[in-house]
């Protein structure tokens, strides 16, 4: 409970010293970085970013060619940015104890993930780029911003897209709308090819030969299912190949039951009932 | 006398029913307590990495925690934190795949899946876990969608044609008559079950469902119970909340039934239903209700069939969910009402199955075997005496089943199944009680 009162206490603290201070409050950490990647916060200069680095509002991530960050954030959401980007966390206001505020972000180049968290399950995560505005409920997203626009996936949640054009809405898990303007209305959702999950799950992440910051991490076991202490792995759900065996031996007791006596008598009394 | 013997019987059926429901309901409260929480147990860990993102044993420890207990995106964000650390982990790409399956993500779990294949250091047991999730994952992204299976083979039965004793006598002292008492035999059976998705690919997730179920048997001997069966559902379903993975959808649906006695047509049905599907955790719930209209058609073994004409009206639930350690469960609790031709034909029912599907591996690196044992009870009320059995008393009938089931894996989809079945069938009516061992063995395709 002590960090929650901790986190409470300075953002009640960061509320009434004044928007300087705020600017200063930690909204996330820098869980992984490969470099080369810089980080510029408000009012500072541009330092190399490395591993535990604290996140602060207004604060602008770049990374280069070589470059990608995870970035975890105070509700539990995480941004995985790839090579060549360049992202403004330009607000970030989260209370702990109601599980609310909200988060905005700006993409101006480059490729990230989100992963959703408390925020964004209230539907309080914004990502903006030039072409749209981004709203992200649930959910996780994949947002790319190049020169022909912004291409955004939805992985899971409901993603809302706006520009000068007007809405567009994803619901459904594994489809894509590009937009290639503000004021070009957006495509249709498509469903995202193999190929383009492929490029992305490779490009927000670190290449083979980097280690993301933190070195010597060798194997770890299963934890998600298929050992004796998680639940099974996905598999298809057990259908019965008995419930026609079982529905045949049904009929045959009925039809037994009915054969293996001889015929009403006329005027049964009441048995009959008008069908 | 009768009341009595009914609220026995309702208390008979009632020590099944409470242990499912209890079952159901311990799992829903399960997955209740592991609703993410800030203030939960996992607030040490995260704090942890929050502040020493590189201590890995409590990086680990929070991914593996926070998987365990269904926060879902904790722990994505915590496995593709540790994938920056070292991207050659095929584990731990496989692990981010059964969670972005668990969302309803399929691109993301086949991408992490593949990925993980391409890798040199996969041991023949992971790559096992991840060839079946692949295969799963497949079959989602494909807007027409196929599972089903086919089984053929060969049945014993100590009670063929299901019915009482040869000495049994119904009322004014006849004895059954001799073609429908108990007598063992043998029949080659075989069966199938197609289930059919197709997808249409819009925002609103709505897909249209079919499934077909087939039964044919022929008795070496006692060819009076030759049966076939043929059953169709088929019906749009709709999501309440297309965003949602785990939202309540809803099917309306047309069914259609017929069966064949003895080699010759016996019945046919034509009717709908209504099903939900909402997921509670890791429970899926299931209910439906469903309303049939019955003809039977008269044959030389059964003159007296069209009396069982009328109105079958069923409401049910079936549920399922996971265990733990490859065992998993799944019921069904039923409600039946037939209001037939005649009263003494028509009836209420109530039904409770539980099945334990058991997965478990002989070999490493091999197919899975199940094991399932089963059991159930289904108590049938007449409404009202039966005059040529006896015009004093109204038949009531619980009958007990008990089942065991093994799937050995053969090659690819082909595995050999086997099955032990008991029924006991105990009513106040003498000709009504029966039992019947069957022992079934045969060749199933599963696809």
């Amino acid at each position: 409970m002590v960090p929650h009162r901790i986190i409470a206490v300075l953002l009640a603290a960061a509320l009434t010293i004044g928007p300087t201070a705020l600017a200063q409050q930690q909204v996330g950490t820098a869980t992984a970085v490969n470099p080369e990647s810089d980080s510029t916060p408000p009012g500072g200069s541009t330092v190399a970013l490395t591993v535990g680095a604290k996140v602060v509002h207004k604060e602008r991530i770049h990374t280069t060619p070589t470059g990608s960050v995870q970035l975890l954030f105070l509700d539990k959401s995480s941004l995985s940015i790839g090579p060549n980007t360049s992202i403004l966390i330009d607000e970030f206001v989260y209370d702990p104890n109601t599980n609310s505020g909200h988060m905005v972000a700006k993409l101006t180049e480059g490729a990230m993930r989100y992963v959703g968290g408390q925020l964004s399950h209230q539907g309080a995560v914004t990502i903006s780029t030039a072409d749209a505005t981004i709203g992200i409920r649930g959910g996780t997203a994949t947002i790319i911003q190049g020169p022909n626009g912004t291409e955004v996936i939805n992985h899971y949640g409901t993603i809302t897209i706006s520009n000068g054009t007007g809405t567009i809405t994803i619901t459904r898990p594994g489809f894509t709308v590009t937009i290639t303007g503000w004021n070009i209305p957006p495509g249709q959702p498509a469903r995202v090819t193999a190929a383009e999950i492929s490029r992305y799950l490779k490009y927000l992440s670190s290449q083979f030969g980097q280690d993301g910051g933190i070195a010597g991490l060798k194997n770890i076991q299963y934890a998600a299912c298929g050992t004796t202490t998680t639940q099974a792995c996905p598999l298809p759900q057990w259908l019965s190949t008995s419930i026609g065996e079982d529905n045949g031996f049904q009929v045959i007791i009925q039809a037994t039951q009915h054969a293996s006596q001889p015929p009403p008598p006329p005027n049964t009394g009441g048995g009959y009932t008008g069908h | 006398m009768q009341v009595e013997a009914e609220r026995a019987l309702s208390r008979q059926f009632a020590g099944v029913v409470a242990p499912l429901a209890l079952l159901v309901l311990s799992s829903v409260s399960a997955a209740a307590q592991n609703a993410p929480s800030f203030t939960g147990a996992l607030d040490p860990l995260f704090q942890g990495v929050l502040t020493h993102p590189g201590r890995l044993d409590n990086a680990i420890q929070y991914a593996s925690t926070a998987a365990q207990d269904g926060d879902v995106e904790s722990a994505i964000s915590a496995y593709e934190q540790l994938l920056f650390y070292n991207p050659r982990l095929p584990e731990t790409r496989f692990d981010l795949a059964v969670l972005y399956y668990r969302l309803g993500s399929y691109d993301m779990a086949r991408g992490y899946l593949q990925s993980a294949l391409n890798l040199p250091n996969v041991s023949p047991d992971l790559h096992q876990k991840i060839d079946q999730l692949l295969e799963l994952v497949n079959k989602k992204l494909y807007p027409d969608q196929f599972t089903g299976f086919v089984q053929s083979g060969i049945r014993y039965q100590s009670n063929a044609s299901q019915g009482p004793g040869p000495q049994t006598k119904l009322a004014a002292g006849q004895s059954v008559n001799s073609a429908f008492a108990a007598k063992p035999d043998w029949n080659w059976y075989g069966t199938f079950g197609l289930d059919y998705v197709h997808d249409f690919e819009d925002q609103t997730a709505t897909t249209f469902e079919a499934s077909v179920l087939g039964y044919d048997a022929q008795q070496f001997t006692l060819h009076q119970f030759d049966v076939g069966l043929l059953e169709i559902r088929a019906g749009p379903r709709f999501s309440l909340a297309p965003g949602n993975a785990n939202a309540v959808t809803i099917k309306p649906y047309l069914v259609a039934t017929g069966a064949l006695l003895a080699d010759t047509p016996y019945s046919g049905g034509l009717g709908g239903g209504l099903t939900l599907h909402a997921n509670i955790g890791t429970v899926s719930l299931d209910p439906y209700a469903e309303i049939v209209r019955q003809s039977y058609i008269n044959s030389t073994f059964y003159p007296l069939a069209s009396g069982l004409t009328g109105t079958l009206s069923t409401y049910g639930l079936q549920a399922a969910g996971p265990i733990g350690g490859g065992l998993s469960w799944q019921s069904r609790l039923a409600y039946a009402h037939a209001e037939d031709q005649f009263a003494f034909d028509s009836f209420n029912s109530y039904t409770a199955d539980l099945w334990l599907p058991w997965n478990f591996y002989v070999f490493e690196g091999g197919k899975p075997w199940t094991l399932v044992p089963s059991g159930g009870v289904t108590q049938w009320l007449y409404g009202a005496p039966d005059p040529s059995i006896n015009p004093a008393v109204t038949a009531h009938t619980t009958e007990w089943r008990v089942g065991l089931g093994l799937e050995v894996p053969v090659w690819d989809k082909f595995t050999l199944a086997s099955l032990i079945q008991y029924r006991d069938d105990v009513s106040n009516v003498q000709s009504f009680s029966m039992h019947d061992l069957a022992v079934t063995a045969g060749p199933t395709f599963r696809f």
